[in-house]
């Protein structure tokens, strides 16, 4: 008994701030999702969400371009976590720094910076219309690869410093023992590293994944207003039209999606982590 | 060790490295490029070298204002949310309290939700309770985003932890308090060193609650950004931008020289 | 839920309240909309009321819909007195009881107004202080011709070079509106608009803000798209060869309006505030250095200045205007309907 009172005192100024500055507020503004004009109860926002294609086609967006986004960041985060695991202290540092500099900016300058570099014009598309691939007017601006390339540069520096900090704990006698008993060095990675960095790889996942379907500046702003997301749209519903009640309603649709989407993921982490 | 990776390789894993970190500088380049251009429209390349902007900084009360108040509001942020959730991610890895896990997903949700709804929501709660918002709403704010991070980093180093240090500690005659402050806080410090260095950049790069909680008296960096970059964008924002990089890495370069930080990285 | 907790509060509040020390000079809190804008706001109102006022305006940089975000969201404890919209957001503020109705005769620029602007007096907003007028902007050095009629832009002279603003943007909502009027619709039914902009979207690029337009006139090799007056001249103070035309058709306009907040201490000073605005040097000064177009028929203007703007009684006669509380209701079903259209 004593034991879970300590535990409910170190937990308490936790459980406290979110439940009088977190769950209150957002209960209110969940609650909004079914009260209709009159403050009746209702399901109408629910049904017209779920029963129209358009807004179906934008979670169906949403979903594929934040799991695009994660697999790239795992398959670039983790063999540059290893990288980073393996190499001298100094460099090591210099590396870290580096890839944590864009988040010393701010996501709108940053996501700027592509715009210079993905619109008409600009660095990528200019080389790419010199190498003879696309034509004059071909810019990158308003795709879904813009928003990608964005996404995945904000996103690699959570992914790669979850897995590094699991990486610099394998021992690397293990991997001097896998090569000494002559698996070569990919069966090693395979066998060996990738198995024991997987906690990394999930908690650095779960983060890009969770991040990048909630998140709404990179995806506006390099997608444009033609390429929405479940995000944008919730944010256009509450400033632009003011529509309270039916941005609640998306935003427990995306709630709910997303822990359901996750529930097995936690589970896994959760027993690796054991 | 190093000799079992075949060179090929090392050349390989050079490149891979190299390409990544040009793709991810390759924007802040772009913005730093900016930030010295003459011109008062934001164009790349630059044209012409000047240091105008950098100076228009020093001049604009509005951007030094907002960034005093971004610091502050990012310090506290970060020192009382890695208190609280070193508290939280203690108390949720022991899993003795009853619906832990269902506490770890209430720990875990403010990143989930968009924080639009998250910040209208706290606006209207603060409105209708506290009265007009001030600085210590938004710091509340700032602590409800910032703590999952703090809580997810420090569990992820707590699940590597050995449980017998603290069992052992007890049978030493350890009271609860020395146990967790010597014993288990010491164990956590890598995840509250990353969980704080998150905590501070999220708050420092918020911007949506921030939006909403504003007053004429608390605009944060992130807002006089939005401000300048949606209402009349020139190269002010790419300068400033150059300037906190600069400041991360200038930091960084001196405390390691002073106090050599390349040992919290690792061995 | 939150009945009982602010009922604590509201008494925590009161305590609060009695405690704090009494604030040296009056203070307003208003909005503005950044920019040039801004700064010609400070110069012509905002400095020189403060002066003769002896009080403190205090600014909070928001555009018209993210204001009226955090004033509805702030019910409880509004930090505004002032508060500008430029996209009709006063209809929904007064409906609900967000800002404080004014009589005419509490302004002593009242009798000087342009009917239209104190129109909307009668449902509780406050009074139109600046018009924008919408036409159509072209870059006059690469644009093949020059535009007359909004029904150009479907000419194939223009054909990949035309820009279009999306409708949660005020200006772009009256310009879809207009395109809409010309092909036979109403607010009713926005049908041939929306079947008339399906025609366009293919070889046209959509923006949502005003730097966005910008950049397109700078970078894009945009020719023609329907905007704001007082845009057309930013550009041109940008260095950019960008001319207004009014379409033949008509005019629509943009109504800039200020409105008194409600529950708030300090409304007497606010609406000398919202009445400073009005006045005619104000306003001139506003036709001077950002191009919109005045309110009050007292208001004098230089020739070169009175031809970029909509001046006189004549002029103004000919703008047109939106049913605003019409234009309101069908807000949301049109910019869902247009997010649908322009989603690829």
């Amino acid at each position: 008994m004593r034991d879970r009172v300590e535990d409910l005192a170190l937990a308490g100024p936790g459980i406290l701030l979110l439940a009088l500055a977190f769950v209150l507020p957002i209960a209110e503004m969940l609650g909004l999702s079914i009260l209709g004009t009159h403050r009746e109860l209702t399901l109408e926002h629910f049904i017209r969400f779920l029963s129209d294609p358009y807004y179906l086609g934008i979670v169906w967006r949403t979903i594929y371009l934040s799991l695009l986004i994660t697999a790239i960041c795992a398959a670039i985060g983790f063999p540059l976590a290893y990288v980073m695991a393996r190499i001298r202290p100094a460099l090591r540092l210099w590396l870290i720094v580096l890839i944590i500099l864009p988040l010393m900016t701010s996501v709108v300058v940053r996501t700027f910076g592509w715009m210079v570099l993905l619109g008409r014009g600009g660095l990528i598309p200019f080389t790419l219309w010199k190498l003879g691939f696309v034509g004059r007017n071909f810019t990158l601006m308003h795709t879904e690869a813009a928003i990608v390339i964005g996404m995945v540069q904000v996103l690699l520096p959570f992914t790669t410093l979850s897995i590094l900090g699991v990486v610099m704990k394998i021992d690397r006698r293990l991997e001097e023992a896998s090569r000494t008993m002559g698996a070569g060095f990919f069966a090693t990675l395979r066998i060996v590293i990738l198995p024991l960095a997987m906690p990394g790889i999930l908690a650095g996942s779960l983060l890009a994944f969770t991040l990048s379907v909630s998140s709404f500046v990179t995806p506006s702003l390099l997608g444009g207003v033609r390429l929405p997301v479940v995000a944008a749209s919730i944010y256009d519903a509450a400033t632009k039209t003011l529509e309270w009640n039916f941005a609640a309603a998306q935003s427990v649709i995306l709630l709910v999606g997303v822990l359901l989407a996750l529930t097995p993921y936690i589970k896994l982490s959760g027993r690796r982590h054991g | 060790m190093v000799k079992a990776v075949p060179n090929t390789l090392r050349v390989f894993a050079s490149l891979f490295v190299a390409l990544t970190l040009v793709f991810i500088l390759a924007p802040l380049v772009v913005v730093a490029g900016v930030s010295v251009s003459e011109s008062q429209f934001i164009a790349f390349p630059p044209s012409g070298f000047s240091l105008r902007w950098f100076a228009a900084i020093f001049d604009s009360n509005a951007y030094v204002q907002a960034l005093i108040t971004s610091l502050k509001l990012a310090t506290l942020v970060t020192v009382t949310a890695t208190i609280v959730g070193a508290g939280a991610a203690i108390a949720l890895h022991r899993r003795r309290l009853p619906g832990t896990s269902l506490l770890a997903g209430l720990f875990l949700s403010p990143l989930i939700l968009p924080s639009i709804i998250f910040a209208i929501g706290l606006l209207m709660l603060w409105s209708a309770t506290i009265g007009p918002v001030s600085f210590w709403a938004l710091w509340i704010g700032h602590m409800v985003i910032a703590l999952p991070y703090v809580i997810r980093t420090t569990l992820a180093v707590l699940a590597d932890s050995d449980p017998f240090l603290e069992e052992a500690a007890r049978t030493m005659g350890a009271s609860r308090w020395q146990r967790i402050l010597y014993v288990v806080l010491p164990q956590c410090v890598p995840g509250l060193a990353a969980g704080a260095f998150f905590a501070f950049n999220i708050s420092f790069d918020e911007a949506v609650v921030a939006l909403f909680l504003r007053t004429p008296d608390l605009v944060t960096l992130p807002i006089q950004i939005y401000n300048q970059l949606e209402f009349s964008p020139d190269p002010t924002v790419a300068a400033v931008s150059t300037l906190m990089m600069g400041l991360t890495v200038f930091l960084i370069a001196t405390l390691d020289r002073f106090l050599g930080i390349q040992r919290f990285v690792g061995t | 839920m939150f009945a009982r907790v602010s009922q604590i509060a509201g008494v925590l509040a009161v305590a609060g309240a009695l405690a704090s020390p009494a604030a040296a000079k009056d203070k307003l809190v208003i909005n503005s909309y950044g920019g040039a804008y801004e700064q010609i706001h400070r110069k012509l109102v905002i400095e020189p009321f403060m002066k003769k006022y002896d009080a403190d305006v205090q600014v909070i940089t928001a555009y018209s819909a993210d204001a009226l975000a955090q004033l509805r969201a702030q019910k409880a404890a509004p930090q505004f007195d002032v508060i500008h919209f430029s996209g009709g957001q006063e209809v929904v503020a007064a409906r609900e009881g967000l800002i404080s109705p004014i009589k005419i005769e509490e302004l002593s620029n009242g009798k000087d107004l342009y009917p239209f602007a104190t129109e909307g007096l009668s449902r509780g907003e406050g009074p139109v202080h600046a018009v924008a007028a919408i036409g159509l902007l072209y870059n006059k050095d690469k644009a093949p011709k020059k535009p007359a009629k909004w029904a150009d832009l479907w000419d194939p002279a223009y054909k990949d070079h035309v820009v279009l603003t999306d409708l949660s943007n005020s200006y772009g909502l009256l310009g879809f509106l207009m395109m809409n009027k010309i092909k036979g619709g109403s607010i009713q039914n926005p049908d041939p608009g929306f079947e008339a902009v399906k025609g366009l979207l293919g070889s046209a690029v959509v923006v949502s803000t005003s730097p966005e337009m910008q950049q397109n006139f700078a970078q894009n090799d945009a020719w023609i798209a329907p905007y704001a007056q007082d845009y057309a001249y930013t550009l041109r103070k940008a260095g950019l060869p960008i001319e207004f035309v009014q379409g033949a058709e008509g005019t629509p306009a943009v109504y800039l309006t200020a409105n008194l907040v409600a529950n708030r201490p300090s409304q007497e000073l606010a609406k000398k505030f919202i009445d400073f605005s009005l006045s005619s040097e104000v306003q001139a000064g506003w036709a001077n250095e950002l191009r919109y177009s005045p309110t009050n028929k007292a208001t004098k203007l230089d020739d070169t200045v009175a031809k970029e703007v909509v001046y006189g009684e004549q002029a103004v006669s000919g703008l047109m205007r939106f049913d605003p509380v019409a234009v309101d209701a069908a807000r949301a079903s049109l910019v869902e309907r247009w997010k649908k259209l322009i989603a690829r």
